[in-house]
């Protein structure tokens, strides 16, 4: 059944909306995610406040208030880790990942319905979004998109030159946990479209892509908000269509843009770049260590 | 609780041998993916192979040659992805993994018992191993272990050094291929055990809590190894326990990481008492 | 090829995206001579280095290293980086990163043997460090650290070396020790390069020098082209004060 077809059930539209609010808003986010380089990051969110969403889910609480709690856990666990001698943040980060997902594994495995309840908190159940779900979205969403645009200049001054925004006496640390903050909302909210192994996908997909198109940050912006609600279109419409996985398919669907963007995008693109330069390739800098 | 009443039962002995081997394995690995910061491209792995194993499942083929073979595919791409950053290179590694763990989604979500299937997959089946799929581990495992020995020398020099290995005539390309393509043999030999999802816990956990305690590669080696597999005995045999005795489901490749990360956490504050003793003591 | 001959470069270039990155640069080197490249930072001192080491390619001239191309070469060749950009936290000995000089040799899978210890033992006391032998790498001050990395180097047995800012933030002993053991190597035939800021230093331990801002601005015996005239070519006219004896000091 084809999504024009099934358009006439409540379900599909309210998936249909779904899918372009949290795309829209992870493009934008996602923008700040690798200003700062926090995909790794990011990706830990998602697979750490996975109990947190659980443990919410089994209590009846708001899902957002468990995994708001957890992410602030996690943040704190990682800072707290990689400050340690010999603890590096990747290995900080990977321990932490590791532990909070194995913790909300257990948590789900005790209760009954295991299979059916983790697969729809780790790759979405877009429909079976209901009308509550579209309502958060819309509200965390304004809510994320008001704070980025108040602070925005600060935000992008603290990406390039932390340094430069203390000197000129703003609250780094504060700001830091802002954005934290910021992306921890995003990727709760994208949890019933896309789940937490894939949120990170969409957040960082559409960005990237952006990216290899323009320069300019605000058309950056609007630019990835555009390829992230377009991947959600088109991928909801895709996996209508051939009965998959929806979450998955608008992952994909991100992903294809971003290759093909990668290949013939102007200036930054592979064919771009090998026809511009005639030269040796760049001298082989030691990677990372 | 006892550690050692489980193992009496079959199941449960296969499914030691096969925490153990996958345990001490996963820790020598580890050892390289934490002295080089590569938690990440490790994560991005175990996430690249699960596409691999849900294609042999579909295809009614042995789920390690799927894995395998999705395994060096992406070893390849990751070492070469890792080579030539212009996008970010975590970027272009976040969007890497999750394209293939989609793609593997996708094709699952095409079968009936999609869930049950993908839970599988995801956190594995440890105490449902039989013999050939222990033998197939220990095929795996011992593979690995001889190309890690054979190369241990170097990819040390190449953790510590990246300029002076060059300068001295090596490959760094060729020697990151070779550990990205150990890091897909392990979560190859784990997939069945503890799924793609846990198998970056064993690599990263037991290696980097052994970092905290040892001063030579070769002691830090052993002890993660001692780690990992003691993680995979305790896990057991705690999820054991609280199944039969306490009438509570605990997934045992769940438990088995939360042991590890315990572990960890022991090291990390048992660390520094270990240091002042040391400077206290010896030369500064 | 004159046999004598370590290092041979002629209108050596290396360009980057078509622009060059450091060009024209002319030379030899015999055995047990030493060649100071001096020059500001972003002068293509560490990438000309990285071009007599064979790691980034020629985009014009040539460069031979002991009779053939720097790949081919080598084994021959030893790289000494600075110590400061290695991880200090890194679980291995000092002698362990000496006998790291010895792989090469021992070649693939087997380990390094008891006379690829005792090289390593020696190259290690030649530097002063032998009591430090089995102290953690991290646990050295950083001048001894570089001595740790100049041993390995000579652990390496190399007829040519390579060295890049050695004596950056080394205390005076470490100087010293260094300082001799460069001249034992150029004693025993092997010739040296090194990249360096300091021109005091330059005098003590080098005969030649190659002046770099980008392109060659000069290269011959270090009392002849080490002069004011030149090096105020060298960096852009910046702020030069003469002392007494000749010695040249400048701000880089």
């Amino acid at each position: 059944m084809s999504l024009l077809e099934a358009f006439g059930e409540g379900f599909t539209r309210r998936a249909l909306l779904e899918a372009v609010m949290v795309g829209g808003l992870c493009g934008v986010v996602g923008v700040h995610v690798l200003l700062r380089r926090l995909p790794f990051f990011t990706m830990a969110l998602g697979h750490a406040t996975f109990p947190g969403v659980v443990l919410a889910g089994l209590l009846g609480m708001s899902l957002f208030a468990g995994a708001a709690v957890f992410g602030a856990v996690v943040v704190l666990v990682v800072a707290l880790l990689g400050a340690r001698d010999r603890v590096d943040d990747t290995s900080a980060v990977g321990v932490t990942l590791s532990g909070a997902f194995a913790l909300g594994v257990l948590l789900l495995s005790a209760q009954a319905g295991f299979s059916r309840d983790l697969t729809a908190y780790l790759v979405g159940s877009i429909v079976t979004v209901q009308p509550g779900d579209l309502v958060t979205t819309a509200v965390v969403g304004l809510a994320v998109l008001a704070t980025l645009a108040a602070l925005h200049k600060e935000l992008v001054l603290g990406a390039f030159d932390r340094g430069g925004l203390a000197a000129l006496g703003y609250p780094v640390l504060v700001l830091d946990v802002v954005l934290l903050l910021v992306i921890e909302a995003t990727v709760v909210t994208s949890i019933p479209a896309v789940g937490t192994i894939l949120a990170v996908a969409l957040i960082v997909a559409p960005a990237a892509t952006a990216r290899l198109w323009t320069e300019r940050l605000r058309a950056t912006m609007a630019l990835a908000a555009a390829l992230g609600a377009t991947s959600g279109v088109v991928g909801l419409t895709i996996s209508f269509q051939w009965r998959l996985a929806a979450g998955a398919t608008i992952v994909l669907v991100a992903a294809v843009l971003f290759a093909v963007s990668l290949v013939v995008a102007p200036r930054h693109g592979l064919l771009a770049r090998r026809l511009a330069h005639v030269g040796p390739g760049s001298a082989p800098t030691s990677s990372r260590a | 609780m006892n550690l050692f009443e489980p193992f009496t039962i079959p199941y449960m002995q296969r499914a030691l041998v096969e925490v153990l081997v996958l345990g001490a394995l996963a820790g020598a690995v580890g050892v390289l993916v934490v002295l080089r910061r590569l938690a990440f491209v490790g994560d991005a792995l175990t996430h690249t192979v699960f596409p691999g194993v849900v294609m042999a499942h579909l295809l009614g083929r042995s789920l390690l040659l799927g894995a395998l073979a999705f395994g060096v595919l992406t070893a390849v791409l990751l070492t070469a992805v890792g080579r030539h950053r212009r996008v970010g290179d975590d970027a272009a590694l976040a969007i890497l993994l999750t394209s293939f763990f989609s793609l593997g989604v996708v094709l699952i979500s095409r079968t009936r018992g999609f869930t049950a299937d993908l839970t599988v997959f995801l956190f594995g089946r440890v105490l449902a191993v039989d013999r050939t799929d222990l033998v197939q581990t220990l095929t795996v495992a011992a593979v690995a272990a001889i190309v890690l020995a054979a190369l241990h020398k170097e990819l040390v020099l190449r953790a510590f050094d990246p300029e002076a290995t060059a300068a001295m005539g090596y490959r760094t390309g060729t020697l990151d291929l070779a550990l990205n393509l150990l890091i897909a043999l392990v979560v190859v030999a784990a997939v069945e055990a503890v799924g793609t999802v846990l198998v970056i816990a064993l690599i990263v956990v037991p290696a980097a809590a052994a970092r905290l305690l040892a001063d030579r590669v070769g002691a830090m080696t052993a002890l993660a190894c001692l780690l990992g597999a003691a993680g995979g005995w305790l896990g057991l045999a705690v999820s054991y326990e609280a199944s039969v005795d306490h009438g509570v489901r605990l997934a045992a490749g769940a438990t088995i990481v939360v042991v590890l990360v315990g572990l960890f956490l022991l090291a990390a504050a048992v660390a520094p008492l270990r240091r002042r003793r040391a400077a206290a003591g010896g030369h500064p | 090829m004159d046999p004598d001959l370590v290092l041979v470069l002629r209108r050596a270039t290396v360009a980057y995206d078509r622009d060059p990155v450091v060009e024209g640069v002319d030379g030899e080197v015999a055995a047990g001579q030493s060649v100071a490249l001096i020059g500001p930072n972003g002068a293509g001192k560490s990438t000309l280095i990285r071009a007599v080491l064979g790691l980034v390619p020629l985009t014009g001239g040539t460069i031979q290293a002991l009779g053939r191309s720097p790949q081919a070469a080598r084994r021959q060749v030893a790289y000494v980086p600075q110590a400061d950009i290695l991880d200090a936290e890194f679980p291995v000995s000092a002698l362990q990163v000496v006998l790291m000089g010895r792989y090469p040799r021992v070649g693939w899978v087997r380990r390094p043997g008891a006379a690829d210890r005792q090289v390593a033992a020696r190259a290690l006391a030649e530097v002063g460090l032998a009591e430090r032998a089995s102290a953690r790498f991290g646990t050295l001050s950083g001048g001894q650290r570089q001595r740790v990395l100049l041993a390995r180097a000579i652990a390496q047995e190399p007829r040519l070396l390579l060295l890049d800012e050695p004596f950056n933030g080394v205390d005076a002993l470490s100087q010293d020790l260094l300082l001799a053991a460069l001249a034992r190597l150029r004693a025993g035939g092997a010739a040296v390069v090194m990249a360096t800021h300091d021109l005091g230093l330059a005098h003590l331990a080098c005969d030649e020098v190659c002046l770099l801002n980008r392109h060659q601005i000069g290269f011959g015996p270090i009392g002849t082209t080490l002069t004011p005239e030149l090096l105020r070519a060298t960096y852009g006219g910046q702020a030069l004060q003469l002392r007494g004896d000749g010695v040249i000091v400048a701000r880089p």
